[in-house]
């Protein structure tokens, strides 16, 4: 729009306004009930001004509200990392098995572990610089987990249970036969206890133990309860068996290594 | 600028309004007033700037002179004067000002007038009983004095319409 047709309206509304505030000082001059009515208006105005003012430098000044909200985030984040190394340090100490006599015992953490496949492996944050070794024994509170089959400096490679290569030694119940225990290869928490002589007795329910026959664990670490059983070529039964540890679930497990494993497998040779 | 006739006719109704504002007092609900036609009917030769001037000063005479507050008449009068030329613009069209001619009933027609009229009655007691009331009566009452007032000062208005705008043709 060229100025000249603008500002001749411009200029009307210049001068009503002018004359609009003129009348209105004029009213309110004259009239109390006026006055305390354009007063009341201008309270309301000035109100929504100033909020609105208020609302808008709360706004611009946000980029430093959230600069300071990050730096308490850090800070809080620091603090929740440093209760979180005392909590695990905590319950590791607190998931180490009763001292068995021969063993030596390494807490560690499973970094990671593979559930899905017939031959399942782990691997700890604990290596032959913090004295893990290899043929060692894996257990955690509820059973047995797998067996250390090579060291780095600060990692453990192991066999899990749940492979099918891996047998331990068990025995059901506390004076009851031994025989080899097998993960079944169906479930997490699935096993078979093989061989066991027909001459032991036992009942659904009963537990099963690690037998110490074997060098790599301790005996009389509880690891599941007994199920159905069939025979076998007419010689031994076969018992299911329902693991305690739910290996979907392994996070701190403890390493034990038999201190008198390389006499004896010496001894043998 | 029209006819000294006018201005001469213009103080004449602006007496007369004040015999209205002071003598004339029929009911609250009633507020009996022809400034708005007084205004509509000033030339539109005169710009708006100039008519919103004299519709202040018309008020001024009116609040000075008769019952009521100070500013209330030149504060409801001087949107009149400024709107005078959209609502004519509105009405009549652009032809009124291309020809640079006033309206009357027998040029512009009655119906057209008379919207004209209510219009600009219509916006001076919107603001007058808006200020007037300074939000202490209820809506009710503000929108039964704005109908009355509207019908009688559309009445009123017919008699001064036939003062400022007679027929170009007698």
């Amino acid at each position: 729009m060229h100025p000249r047709n603008w500002l001749p309206q411009l200029a009307n509304v210049v001068v009503f306004i002018l004359l609009e505030i003129a009348a209105f000082h004029l009213v309110t001059q004259n009239s109390a009930l006026q006055r305390v009515w354009v007063a009341k208006g201008a309270h309301v105005f000035m109100g929504g001004v100033w909020g609105s003012t208020q609302a808008i430098r709360s706004y611009f000044s946000l980029s430093s509200a959230n600069k300071e909200l990050a730096r308490e985030n850090h800070r809080l984040l620091e603090e929740l990392d440093a209760a979180r190394e005392k909590l695990r340090a905590a319950r590791l100490d607190s998931l180490e098995t009763p001292f068995l006599p021969g063993f030596t015992h390494i807490p560690a953490e499973v970094v990671k572990v593979s559930h899905n496949k017939q031959h399942n492996y782990l691997i700890l944050n604990r290596g032959y610089e913090d004295g893990i070794q290899e043929k060692s024994g894996i257990i955690t509170r509820n059973g047995v987990v797998g067996i250390v089959d090579a060291v780095s400096a600060h990692h453990a490679f192991a066999f899990s249970f749940q492979n099918h290569d891996i047998s331990i030694s068990a025995r059901l119940g506390e004076e009851g036969g031994s025989g080899l225990l097998v993960w079944d290869g169906l479930s997490s928490r699935g096993a078979i206890l093989k061989e066991i002589p027909l001459q032991y007795k036992y009942q659904k329910g009963d537990t099963v133990y690690t037998s110490g026959h074997s060098l790599l664990f301790p005996p009389d670490i509880p690891l599941g309860v007994a199920g159905d059983s069939k025979v076998v070529n007419g010689a031994t039964n076969e018992i299911s068996v329902s693991l305690f540890q739910d290996f979907s679930a392994i996070r701190y497990v403890t390493v034990v290594h038999n201190n008198s494993f390389d006499e004896i497998e010496e001894f043998a040779q | 600028m029209r006819k000294p006739e006018f201005w001469i006719a213009y103080v004449l109704l602006l007496i007369a309004q004040l015999l209205i504002s002071n003598y004339l007092n029929i009911t609250p609900y009633v507020m009996l007033t022809i400034l708005p036609v007084m205004v509509l009917c000033i030339s539109i030769r005169v710009g708006t700037s100039g008519a919103m001037v004299i519709a202040f000063a018309t008020g001024c005479v009116v609040d000075l002179l008769s019952e009521g507050v100070l500013g209330l008449n030149a504060l409801s009068l001087v949107p009149v004067a400024f709107l005078r030329n959209p609502i004519i613009r509105l009405i009549f069209g652009n032809e009124v000002f291309a020809r640079r001619e006033d309206f009357s009933v027998q040029r512009s027609g009655f119906g057209k007038v008379s919207l004209a009229m209510l219009l600009a009655q219509a916006v001076f007691l919107l603001v007058y009983i808006w200020a007037d009331g300074a939000g202490t009566r209820p809506l009710w009452f503000n929108a039964a004095r704005f109908g009355a007032s509207l019908a009688a000062g559309f009445a009123v208005s017919l008699c001064t319409l036939q003062v400022l705008a007679p027929d170009p043709r007698r």
